[in-house]
């Protein structure tokens, strides 16, 4: 019995050693990418060479690319601020929007609502990209392009944010509605249920919500470069870094791209680590619930 | 034209809130949310009419050509008396030249005597982004803006630029830069912008060390070859992918009309000169040591590269002491021959955007004068080795003394000014090459295919224009 | 086709009654035919009579001062040629035909609106003339204004949204839905070109098969997208769900730190390392300089310039991106499966693959069914890994219009937008991923029982 009992232990132990080394391997793929970048940031710019070399280990280290970022002679802490300022509004707003619909989608029932949640549907399916010059010219016409553009960009990132309530919907369903209900017995208004009771059950979905509103524009390239173009001012900071790598006007700012990226991704990532919890299950809900 | 749109906006606002509110039982208060917002807009209501009507473009037009009649005299000189009005003036030029820029055009707005009345902008955006950007809204373009001369038709044909002959600066333009930048800078028979460079080719830069024996192409790829080194040339690009064909002798040029449409096609690739060169092509491609790439920046482990002037600051400090550059190597051909690559020479140039007020108009085109005049060309030289189209400037002992530019120099006796071209060449080009280079086309591929192909790449060059 | 036949006489129901208003009404009635909001004023309902009389008011107002201008040159998108005069040099400006689209386009869609509101108007009168002839009190402001923080809750909630995604949203894609059946390309700019309604050109264009046309290229395309689709979303989806279960077996340590290094990925933006990923496998990146170093290839793998293997690099590098999401949702799932049935299934005798064969696989097929339809469809639209990481290449001589081997339909359109500038065609790309979303949709809801009930609930 005991014998048996090691050979099993044996083999256990066996197989978690498969497991740790398939796991040690996935993680050095996950983090090679970051490795790299991190390590090509602190090249010298000076004494070895800005743009792409074919090895990984810099032969000088040095805070160049840092440097020059703060220095007075790059803006890009004003492109940081701007992408600071659009994220964080149109985060806000966004909650606002996505909490506003899901709660009446979830909670009211009313003539028009199967018909909003269709065209709702029907939208989602038109390509993003397809409306962009129409959007341009439209956020033109009210002076938000080029020096308008971070206003402009809030208010597209938030405009339409209303149609993404899937997730947020999915979970106000699964708070019980016996709780509005006993509330309205007491004479509360819809509105006053909505804040004193949704509201703050819906927290986990809330943070989910502003999250990924959050993280969203320090990716948005293709629309941000749209409507900002011919206005550095207003550049957002991923327009920027792109045209550093992608056009030929910029020689040697790899190293600066990579400080540049490492710089953004590492305040994102620790607020991403902190909020964690909610976003799982915000990305758990959505999946299950849809 | 805000004010109506905020105003059509309300109204939408209001009726999006009713509909919200519509499909209430009857009796109750579905109308009260419209009825709160519609409070609110009427108050707005009077003023805005008012306002919108001032922006209107007929005051504007009419202003202007009062001013204008003054403005006749021809010749770049204005007449002493002349209003400039006032405004801002926006200046679009490549990220490496911004500052001087900013620094040029407000020394010459000070000289004016306009710094009270005028304001300049100076943005970073580079020669591409401008012409796209200017095409996607002529409107919320600059005013002045430097463009690689292959957007010229494109521009035209987008209302983008101003035509300029007949103001007086054309002769200006012909007077003072080279035959072929003047030439680059008209759409059928007007001229359409300032030179400000004649420095758009390309030609070999190498590794001293790596490459002892620049002059033939086997010679370079060998050597790169033997020291594990790359060989950059960005034959998928329809600007540097001509050095084979028109090194065989083949044409591809384009007629355009004045307003910058297409009317005809030289092409004869579908040829054995064109065989000759495709499969040269074809050999390169198969060599261990090329890269494609044109970006001195991009590049890594580099023993040699086909690129312009602009990367020679680049490539100083990667070679170091082995730096060097030279015209484009010859090549001994599929039929035995030798052949020398050749490609094309082109130009970078300012444009100025249609202007609506003469006065803005005429300071305009003097700005744009202004920063391509021989002084300004040779202080670009002087900073960023920027090749100048001027001729006195050209003639300067540091441009004369330049490597680069002599290389260039070189290099210009085997190409053709490049033209216009439609967009799509470009686009078909790099179809061509990328066939090359992901294996569709090899050295295996008989005579027979590549004929096909290039009879069909023929042909779609010939359908551009029409 | 009950809808539609429903649909005609809840109007014709509309109009009769509409009639039957205006004979029986009083004078307020009658005259709010006119007037809008008249009745309601007439009859103490401020609020209302207001909203009506306002729209009625703005409406006319736009109608003069702006749409009806442009809905005049609706039919032909502008007449007036941009020229320059030839004596001062300057440029005059003429009909700017994008303009009349959007404004023409949205004058249209106001006076639909406005004639809905006629409508409620006449309704509105009816039940008023009908409370007062019941002698039901009239509402005063305050109680209007309260049931919109109550009973009509859903209408202030809703308000701003639905402005919003029909500003944003619903008329920018009817608009490009217009240019779909226009000739606006590189050819016809505006302002400086005019450019106008060609029917059905473009269409035929895009699906003409055979031909040197667009169809082709569009059918090579179309193929890439949904294969595409469907490798991101499977591959994902069984990697995702492999590494979860290692990383949740029982006895593996340090749980937190596996995940927290995959989820990583989740926050750094994707322009960052995906660009980097890009240079990384470029034919002259690292991994090809380390492996020739190192003397393990003797000639560079090109990973993005051959076609194959620049397809299937994206799909590898997708589930870089792709499996952290997975990892995420099932974790969460696995902790969700009732535990006595892998209990029982042991007692019987089962293996590990066969519980998971079993148990774990339906469980999760059936749980994250709608997800599987959401993340394909999102594949099909997904537009920046392919755009950071190939941009569309290589090209071919096979492909038209800068297409290239691995575009999507989605890459292709912002191609079609941005470097080509030929919008009608971009427009036309753009109906068509709608055509391909709908239908993938529909196939989905009839095979997929889970994403009925999904919809069925509530």
């Amino acid at each position: 019995m005991a014998k048996k009992e090691k050979v099993h232990m044996q083999h256990r132990a066996l197989k978690n050693g498969i497991t740790y080394a398939v796991l040690i391997l996935i993680s050095l793929i996950w983090l090679l990418p970051f490795v790299c970048i991190v390590l090509q940031s602190f090249r010298s710019f000076e004494l070895e060479f800005g743009g792409m070399v074919d090895y990984l280990l810099p032969k000088t280290f040095s805070l160049d690319s840092y440097k020059w970022l703060f220095s007075s002679e790059s803006k890009f802490f004003r492109w940081y601020g701007n992408t600071l300022i659009i994220a964080s509004f149109i985060s806000i707003g966004q909650t606002c929007m996505v909490l506003m619909v899901s709660y009446t989608l979830s909670r009211m029932r009313f003539k028009l609502r199967t018909l909003w949640m269709r065209v709702c549907l029907i939208l989602g399916m038109f390509p993003g990209f397809l409306t962009m010059i129409c959007l341009y010219f439209l956020l033109k016409q009210v002076g938000l392009t080029q020096d308008g553009a971070i206003p402009g960009l809030i208010l597209i990132g938030v405009a339409s944010s209303g149609m993404g309530y899937y997730v947020c919907k999915g979970f106000m369903d699964t708070i019980p509605k016996t709780l509005d209900e006993a509330a309205r017995i007491d004479g509360a208004s819809r509105a006053r249920i909505f804040f004193t009771q949704i509201v703050p059950l819906a927290k986990p979905i809330i943070i989910y919500t502003a999250l990924t509103a959050f993280m969203a524009p320090w990716c948005d390239y293709i629309f941000a470069s749209y409507i900002a173009f011919g206005s550095s001012d207003n550049y957002n900071v991923a327009v920027a870094l792109y045209r550093w790598v992608k056009t030929n006007d910029y020689q040697g700012y790899f190293t600066r791209f990579c400080a540049g990226g490492v710089l953004i991704a590492v305040p994102i990532t620790i607020l991403f680590m902190c909020l964690q919890k909610y976003y799982v299950e915000g990305v758990t809900g959505g999946a299950v619930k849809g | 034209m805000k004010k109506k749109v905020l105003a059509a906006l309300l109204v939408m606002s209001m009726t999006a809130a009713m509909m919200a509110g519509c499909g209430s039982e009857p009796g109750s208060s579905s109308s009260d949310q419209g009825g709160q917002e519609s409070q609110g807009s009427q108050d707005n209501q009077g003023g805005q009419e008012s306002q919108g009507s001032q922006d209107n473009q007929g005051g504007q037009e009419s202003q202007g050509s009062q001013d204008n009649q003054e403005s006749q005299g021809g010749g770049t000189e204005a007449p002493a008396d002349f209003d400039y009005g006032s405004g801002n003036i926006t200046i679009w030029a490549a990220d490496a030249v911004t500052g001087l820029t900013q620094e040029m055009a407000e020394k010459f707005i000070a000289d004016k005597g306009l710094s009270d009345k005028y304001t300049v902008t100076v943005e970073s955006v580079g020669e591409n982004d401008a012409s796209s950007n200017m095409i996607t809204d002529v409107a919320g373009g600059a005013d002045i803006f430097g463009f690689a001369q292959d957007q010229i038709s494109r521009l035209v044909s987008a209302g983008a630029l101003q035509q300029i002959t007949g103001t007086g600066f054309d002769t200006w333009i012909a007077e003072q830069n080279d035959g072929g930048a003047a030439g680059a800078a008209m759409v059928g028979s007007n001229t359409y912008a300032f030179p400000m460079t004649s420095d758009n080719g390309y030609f070999l830069y190498y590794d001293k060390s790596v490459v002892t024996d620049p002059t033939t192409l086997e010679g370079v790829t060998a050597a790169c070859e033997a020291a594990g080194k790359n060989f950059y040339f960005e034959v998928n690009s329809g600007w540097y992918q001509p050095a084979f064909f028109f090194g065989t002798d083949c044409q591809l040029t384009y007629d355009t009309d004045d307003s910058g449409n297409f009317t005809q096609c030289n092409i004869d690739y579908s040829s054995d000169k064109g065989l000759v060169a495709l499969k040269e092509m074809i050999d390169l491609v198969s060599s261990p040591s090329f890269q494609n790439g044109s970006s001195a920046d991009n590049a890594t482990n580099v023993g040699a590269i086909v690129t312009g002037t602009w990367s020679a600051t680049s490539l100083q400090t990667m070679f170091g002491d082995n730096y060097a550059c030279v015209k484009l190597p010859t090549f001994t051909g599929s039929d035995g021959n030798e052949y020398q690559l050749g490609g094309f020479g082109g130009f970078k140039l300012l444009g100025v955007k249609p202007q609506t007020e003469a006065g803005k108009l005429r300071l305009c085109l003097e700005l744009a004068q202004y920063l391509t005049n021989t002084e300004s060309q040779l202080a670009r030289f002087e900073s960023n080795e920027w090749g100048p189209s001027n001729l006195t400037a050209q003639t300067s002992e540091a441009v004369q003394a330049n490597p680069a530019l002599a290389a260039l120099a070189t290099q210009l006796n085997f190409t053709i000014p490049q033209g216009n071209y439609p967009d799509a060449y470009w686009s078909r080009a790099t179809s061509l090459a990328d066939d090359i280079i992901s294996g569709n086309i090899t050295k295996d591929t008989s005579d027979d295919d590549l004929k096909k192909i290039l009879e069909q790449f023929q042909n779609d060059c010939i359908s551009y224009a029409k | 086709m009950k809808k539609v036949a429903a649909f005609f006489k809840g109007i014709g129901k509309e109009l009769k009654e509409t009639g039957l208003t205006f004979k029986e009404g009083d004078w307020k009635t009658k005259v709010s035919f006119l007037i809008l909001g008249f009745g309601s004023l007439m009859r103490r309902y401020y609020l209302r009579g207001i909203a009506f009389l306002a729209i009625e008011v703005l409406y006319i107002w736009y109608m003069v001062a702006f749409g009806a201008g442009y809905l005049a040159k609706f039919s032909t998108l502008g007449t007036v040629e941009t020229h320059m005069d030839p004596a001062t040099f300057l440029t005059v400006y003429g009909d700017n035909s994008f303009l009349i689209l959007l404004w023409g386009l949205l004058t249209i869609i106001l006076t639909f609106f406005f004639v809905l509101i006629w409508f409620m108007n006449v309704r509105e009168n009816r039940n008023e003339e009908q409370c007062l002839k019941e002698g039901k009190k009239v509402p005063s402001v305050k109680e209007d204004l309260y049931q919109l923080l109550d009973a009509k809750f859903h209408v202030t909630l809703l308000a701003l949204p639905t402005l919003g995604i029909f500003v944003f949203m619903i008329l920018p894609i009817l608009f490009m839905v217009g240019v779909a059946f226009t000739n606006y390309d590189y050819n016809h700019q505006s302002p400086a070109k005019l450019f106008t309604w060609v029917g059905l050109e473009n269409f035929k264009n895009l699906l003409s098969i055979g031909t040197a046309g667009f169809g082709g290229t569009f059918y090579r395309v179309l193929g890439w997208t949904l294969v595409w689709a469907f490798f991101a979303t499977f591959l994902n989806y069984f990697l995702g769900m492999g590494v979860a279960i290692l990383i949740n077996k029982k006895g593996i340590k340090f749980k937190k730190l596996w995940r927290t290094i995959l989820v990583m990925t989740i926050a750094i933006p994707q322009f960052v390392s995906l660009l980097y990923v890009t240079k990384l496998f470029a034919n002259d990146g690292l991994i090809n300089s380390y492996l020739l170093k190192w003397g393990v290839i003797s000639d560079y793998i090109p990973f993005w310039t051959n076609p194959t293997l620049a397809r299937i690099t994206i799909i590898i590098v997708n589930c870089w991106v792709g499996i952290p999401y997975l990892m995420l949702i099932v974790t969460g799932i696995l902790m969700n499966i009732p535990e006595d049935l892998y209990e029982s299934a042991r007692i019987d005798g089962a293996n590990g693959w066969q519980m998971f064969r079993k148990i774990t696989l339906p469980y999760m097929l059936f749980v994250t069914g709608p997800y599987l339809l959401t993340q394909f469809t999102g594949n099909i639209n997904n537009f920046n890994i392919i755009y950071l990481l190939s941009g569309g290449g290589p090209q071919s001589m096979s492909l038209v219009g800068s297409a290239g081997s691995t575009d999507l339909l989605v890459t292709w359109l912002y191609k079609m937008t941005y470097t080509e500038t030929n919008y009608a065609m971009a427009a036309v790309i753009g109906i068509m991923v709608f055509v391909v979303m709908a239908v993938t949709s529909l196939i989905a809801y009839s095979l997929l029982p889970s994403v009925k009930d999904e919809e069925g609930f509530q």
